[in-house]
């Protein structure tokens, strides 16, 4: 309780009031003012002593086409900016695949790490952004996602488990009848 | 860029202080007392909504029409989610789900009670794929008919799945995604489905639905109730009906028995019992609104914590929309040393402010104990008084979701032409600024109706705490000065939350 009371307190002494551009962590999709091009995804958010932006451009890629990764990192308590080398490694998002692949490695351009990418086929990514500051390892992972998502698949899930679930009820509650006329033929038996 | 809506200007803040200061001198300085007794007025009675009403009542095919209607537009908002855009503000599954239906849902209780739960489309789908019959009663009624574990048996899990809704919403987001938006409505219908071919009655509606019970809470505020008009009838009436059904008419989903119904919470409005009585006894009327939760319903443990909850998630709702909640963030995820979606640093704060609200009533509960002039039950006072939070939670509620409703639904009509959002790109800054200057009414009538709530529900409140306080201690007076103490510190923090600007949710 002691806890709990301590952290609140702390975190209305440590607030600070902000600026919000868009809800941090979270995605915002955004038109390119400037021309025709599709939108761009964004994603604000923070990694220990670094506020990190990172925005994806087009917002949603499809296979085989080019797309972009531009990063930007600044410090959160002077907000200079992050002007070492980034890692941006990729790897499959399923559940039990830790096999990465290094897309490059990227120094800053006027302050922005930029990094290419190309898929082949749709799916699901995590793309990683990797980089050393203070002796600390910096590792920030975003969803990254190739064409488009499974549409129709959680409508097929959601209507399968109905079913399973309406046949399961539906023979527990054959066999009840049976066992009901079996132990009522053996009262009448009884009787 | 996120736009902000303006807060609510000072002197609106100062004036409904100086109304909050002056009844709660009165109350403590002449302690009035409680009110007479309870007027009702027939709705069936009322020139031209007594026809619609009758209708409503006496058949069942003006409420299955608006059942389809409502599955309608449930299954668009599910096509539309999984195959429509994913920029949120083209598609309709966001906008009407979010904008419009679950900030209008509300507004709607304040009116018109728990009317939702009859309409309901997740219950209208699960109740046809397990019935197999649209209206009329089905024998057997293919389910298994299992009682709830014993466990289950309260709003403990109701309050648990709104908690876990609210970490979704605001957490991780599915406001702003129209895929997870439609997975979260196929969810619904899977656990309405499953519980339903299950349990017996629809203990989904009963025990988990979140929306359902928030719904049934806030009802007791509303101004209408069914209830039966001569009490007399149901106390003599020994086929129960409303809650045995008939031969057409299927019983109370909700095991409510209609002749001892005192309060709104469990109703959903279904009007079985209405439709199965045979002499007509059950009908709608009008009431004064809160009567119920100053001196009719009853206290229970699980409850009490219910509406706590509901007091802090909605509370919560306008601490995450305003633009100081990103420092908070910030400051979190520094100490816990969290990154990407900051969903450990969202989960701190979210559990803080439920730990925060229940410490808070639990300290003012524990004052009232002390000073109480017989030795109280903590538990007894605490399940007693807890329904002063109900007025002050639903009141901001309907403050804050004012401004969703009124300031975010503009370009609706937009998304009727294209509800998919085919083709359609984000909003530009100049289509941003134009909507967010667009309010369906004066923004001085919205500041004003803010105001008025705030100071509605502290009236209510009020009247709960003189209720509940005189009779556990009768001429309690200065002794309830912890419980208005309680509700003047809550009043003041949505005042202060309503002060802030509020992000535009997209």
């Amino acid at each position: 309780m002691k806890t709990g009371f301590c952290l609140v307190v702390l975190m209305v002494v440590c607030s600070a009031p902000a600026h919000a551009h868009h809800v941090l962590g979270r995605p915002s999709y955004s038109l390119n003012e400037d021309s025709t091009t599709p939108p761009s995804m964004q994603v604000e958010t923070q990694i220990g002593d670094y506020y990190v932006t990172y925005m994806v451009f087009p917002a949603f890629p499809s296979p085989n086409q080019p797309g972009r990764v531009n990063l930007y990192a600044s410090r959160i308590d002077n907000g200079a900016p992050f002007d070492g080398e980034v890692a941006f490694k990729v790897r499959d998002d399923s559940l039990f695949n830790d096999d990465e692949e290094l897309l490059g490695v990227q120094l800053p351009d006027d302050n922005v790490f930029r990094q290419g990418f190309e898929f082949r086929e749709a799916g699901n990514f995590i793309v990683r952004a990797e980089f050393e500051a203070g002796g600390e390892p910096y590792r920030i992972d975003f969803p990254l996602q190739i064409g488009e998502p499974a549409r129709w698949g959680p409508l097929g899930l959601t209507v399968a488990a109905i079913m399973l679930a309406l046949i399961t009820v539906n023979l527990v509650q054959r066999k009840r009848l049976v066992s009901d006329k079996i132990r009522s033929g053996r009262q009448d038996r009884a009787g | 860029m996120t736009m902000t809506h303006p807060g609510l200007p000072f002197a609106w803040v100062l004036a409904t202080c100086v109304f909050m200061l002056v009844l709660s001198a009165n109350m403590l300085l002449r302690n009035p007392a409680p009110g007479g007794t309870a007027k009702t007025i027939s709705l069936a009675n009322i020139p031209v909504l007594g026809a619609f009403v009758r209708g409503m009542t006496g058949t069942p095919v003006l409420l299955l029409l608006l059942k389809i209607a409502a599955v309608c537009v449930f299954m668009l908002i599910i096509a539309a989610g999984l195959s429509g855009s994913q920029i949120p503000e083209r598609n309709i599954a966001t906008v009407l789900t979010w904008n419009i239906w679950w900030t209008g849902l509300i507004i709607s209780i304040f009116f018109l009670g728990s009317a939702w739960c009859a309409v309901c489309p997740w219950d209208a789908m699960a109740t046809w794929l397990v019935r197999r019959r649209l209206w009329r009663r089905a024998h057997p009624n293919n389910s298994l008919n299992l009682r709830v574990p014993r466990r289950f048996r309260s709003v403990w899990p109701a309050l648990v799945l709104f908690i876990v809704l609210t970490w979704l919403e605001l957490g991780v987001g599915v406001t702003s995604s129209p895929y997870m938006t439609a997975i979260l409505a196929l969810a619904m219908v899977l656990m309405a489905t499953v519980s339903l071919a299950v349990y017996e009655g629809k203990a989904f509606c009963r025990y988990f639905c979140p929306v359902g019970r928030t719904i049934g809470f806030y009802s007791q505020l509303a101004p209408v109730e069914l209830r039966p008009v001569n009490t007399d009838i149901c106390a003599g009436c020994k086929t129960l009906e409303c809650y045995y059904g008939s031969e057409t008419v299927e019983p109370c989903p909700t095991h409510l028995v209609m002749g001892r119904l005192k309060q709104n919470t469990y109703c959903t409005s279904c009007g079985n019992c209405s439709r199965s009585c045979p002499d007509n006894n059950v009908a709608w009327r009008l009431r004064a609104p809160s009567r119920e939760a100053i001196q009719d319903a009853r206290p229970h443990w699980d409850e009490a914590w219910f509406m706590l909850g509901l007091l802090a998630l909605t509370q919560f709702h306008g601490i995450s929309m305003a633009p100081f909640f990103e420092g908070w963030l910030l400051s979190v995820a520094s100490l816990v040393d969290d990154s990407g979606r900051l969903l450990l640093s969202f989960s701190i704060l979210l559990f803080s402010n439920l730990l925060v609200v229940a410490l808070a009533y639990a300290f003012f509960t524990r004052l009232t104990q002390k000073i109480s002039p017989h030795d109280m039950d903590f538990k007894k006072l605490f399940s007693r008084f807890v329904f002063v939070s109900l007025p002050l939670a639903f009141s901001y509620h309907l403050a804050h979701n004012l401004n969703h409703l009124l300031r975010e639904s503009s370009g609706f009509s937009t998304l009727l032409l294209n509800p998919f959002g085919l083709n359609a790109q984000p909003l530009s800054m100049m289509e941003k600024h134009s909507r967010h200057q667009e309010i369906l009414f004066s923004q001085d009538i919205l500041f004003a109706l803010q105001a008025g709530l705030i100071a509605f529900g502290f009236w209510i409140s009020m009247k709960v705490i003189q209720h509940r306080g005189n009779a556990l201690m009768p001429e309690a007076g200065w002794r309830l000065s912890p419980m208005i103490s309680f509700a003047i510190l809550v009043t003041g923090l949505h005042l202060w939350l309503l002060m802030q600007p509020m992000l535009m949710r997209f």
